[in-house]
């Protein structure tokens, strides 16, 4: 962070405050392939305080939301109740640092996926994180629409399972490159129609890696850019998704804990019958996303390494896939 | 008429020189682009020896190319039911195993009864 930056954002965050505020260290976390995460230790009024600020890579996923309709959600969730780092200012004009952008509190934990996956698998699963983890999405899943607030994520949508399989085939179609695996999960989807329910706010994004973690307990759920109105069910199916298991493929609850220890802590609002579904349609996803981003690369939008590779998750996940859609028919899923 | 070693025993050995020589002497915030380059040569030397063929051959018998193959899933023919679903069904897993056994290798050692490669 150069100094015309920096004083640009210690002038920016006094007026915001109503404070004298005065940025100290920061150091650019190991962020996602979207956004990019500052951590700053800063001064307000002379007392001590860590922040994150969040904003824009370059390249952003058109399919995610803005920094400012995160900001919204995370300050939605918190007022919730939901386990989510405070929300504190949001800047939507992007001449201050080049991209609009929102700060938050920096939580304690780690989110690093294969580390949690591996001392959950040490104890034989963390049945109280993955109990609490239910308890976090079912707090998400309060939220329900209509939200003046949130007027941003559009309508709900009538069967989210339809919207869902239109959706995926839409973004296949757009790419052009023929997935004959992922039609056969989305056809099997399409036999095995869910009954339409009551949308609720759906993290999206809801795995291991999105969850920060201390002492096993959830310190913060993290990256809300790919939030919408849905079934509820979706977000436990993507949690339980064979592809977030982190190699735990025992451990069904995103590799860290049983699955009925998630939907135990969820509560009664949980319909097990609805998951097969959902965790077909999380694989699906997955590699739809995993094949965009391949897109990015081979189009040279934007080329790098771990574009290229995430392209190379997709062979994995229609083995998932193939395997899923086989348990849906045989109705032993 | 090409010179030797050849394109799998190069990558072999770049992959080896990188993970062996290179690595220990970078620093630690380029470990994961520098295991990241490892794991993309790796995938290539296995590509280089793959032989879809078989596969495409199967293909063949079912739909004039992926893109019509994919379309007349999508359009149901070969669900549940149909006369060609279980031909269909045993491509797929197929064509997704040679796939992993360039992209995934490890995938294929949890995965249930399939048929079996060609030089597995």
């Amino acid at each position: 962070m150069d100094e015309a930056r920096r004083s640009a954002l210690n002038a920016w965050l006094s007026a915001a405050a109503g404070a004298r505020v005065e940025i100290g260290a920061a150091s650019l976390l190991s962020g996602g392939a979207i956004q990019q995460n500052w951590a700053i230790s800063v001064t307000r009024n002379g007392i001590a305080e860590e922040w994150v600020l969040r904003t824009d890579n370059a390249a952003t996923l058109a399919v995610s939301l803005s920094r400012t309709e995160e900001y919204a959600l995370l300050v939605a969730a918190f007022a919730a109740g939901v386990t989510v780092p405070e929300p504190l200012f949001c800047c939507e004009d992007a001449s201050i640092t080049g991209a609009p952008f929102f700060v938050m509190r920096r939580v304690c934990g780690t989110a690093t996926a294969f580390r949690l996956a591996k001392q959950a698998a040490a104890e034989g699963g963390d049945a109280a994180l993955v109990r609490h983890a239910g308890r976090e999405m079912a707090r998400i899943h309060s939220i329900v629409p209509p939200r003046e607030d949130l007027a941003f994520l559009g309508a709900p949508p009538a069967d989210a399972g339809v919207a869902f399989i239109r959706a995926m085939r839409a973004r296949l179609d757009a790419a052009g490159t023929p997935r004959p695996v992922l039609e056969w999960g989305l056809s099997a989807l399409e036999r095995h129609p869910l009954a339409p329910r009551p949308s609720v706010l759906c993290h999206n994004d809801f795995r291991t890696g999105n969850l920060m973690v201390q002492d096993h307990a959830i310190t913060a759920v993290l990256d809300w850019e790919f939030a919408a109105w849905g079934d509820p069910h979706a977000d436990l199916g993507w949690l339980c998704a064979p592809c977030w298991r982190f190699g735990n493929l025992a451990l069904e609850a995103g590799g860290l804990g049983p699955r009925d220890a998630l939907l135990e802590g969820y509560g009664p609002a949980a319909d097990p019958s609805r998951l097969p579904f959902w965790e077909l349609a999380a694989s699906i996803r997955w590699a739809v996303i995993a094949a965009d981003q391949g897109a990015r690369h081979l189009s040279g939008q934007e080329r790098g390494l771990e574009l290229a590779l995430t392209a190379h998750i997709i062979p994995e996940l229609e083995l998932d896939i193939i395997g899923q859609v086989e348990a849906l028919d045989a109705g032993s899923a | 008429m090409l010179e030797a070693p050849d394109a799998a025993d190069l990558l072999a050995t770049a992959r080896e020189s990188l993970l062996r020589k290179l690595l220990p002497a970078l620093p630690a915030h380029l470990h994961y682009e520098a295991r990241m380059a490892a794991n993309a040569i790796a995938i290539a030397s296995r590509a280089v020896s793959a032989d879809p063929a078989p596969v495409a051959a199967r293909l063949a018998l079912l739909a004039d190319d992926a893109a019509s193959f994919a379309a007349a899933i999508r359009a149901g023919e070969f669900a549940p039911g149909t006369p060609r679903h279980a031909e269909a069904a045993v491509l797929l897993r197929d064509m997704a195993r040679l796939r992993c056994s360039v992209s995934a290798p490890r995938a294929l050692r949890d995965v249930g009864p399939g048929s079996v490669l060609p030089g597995e």
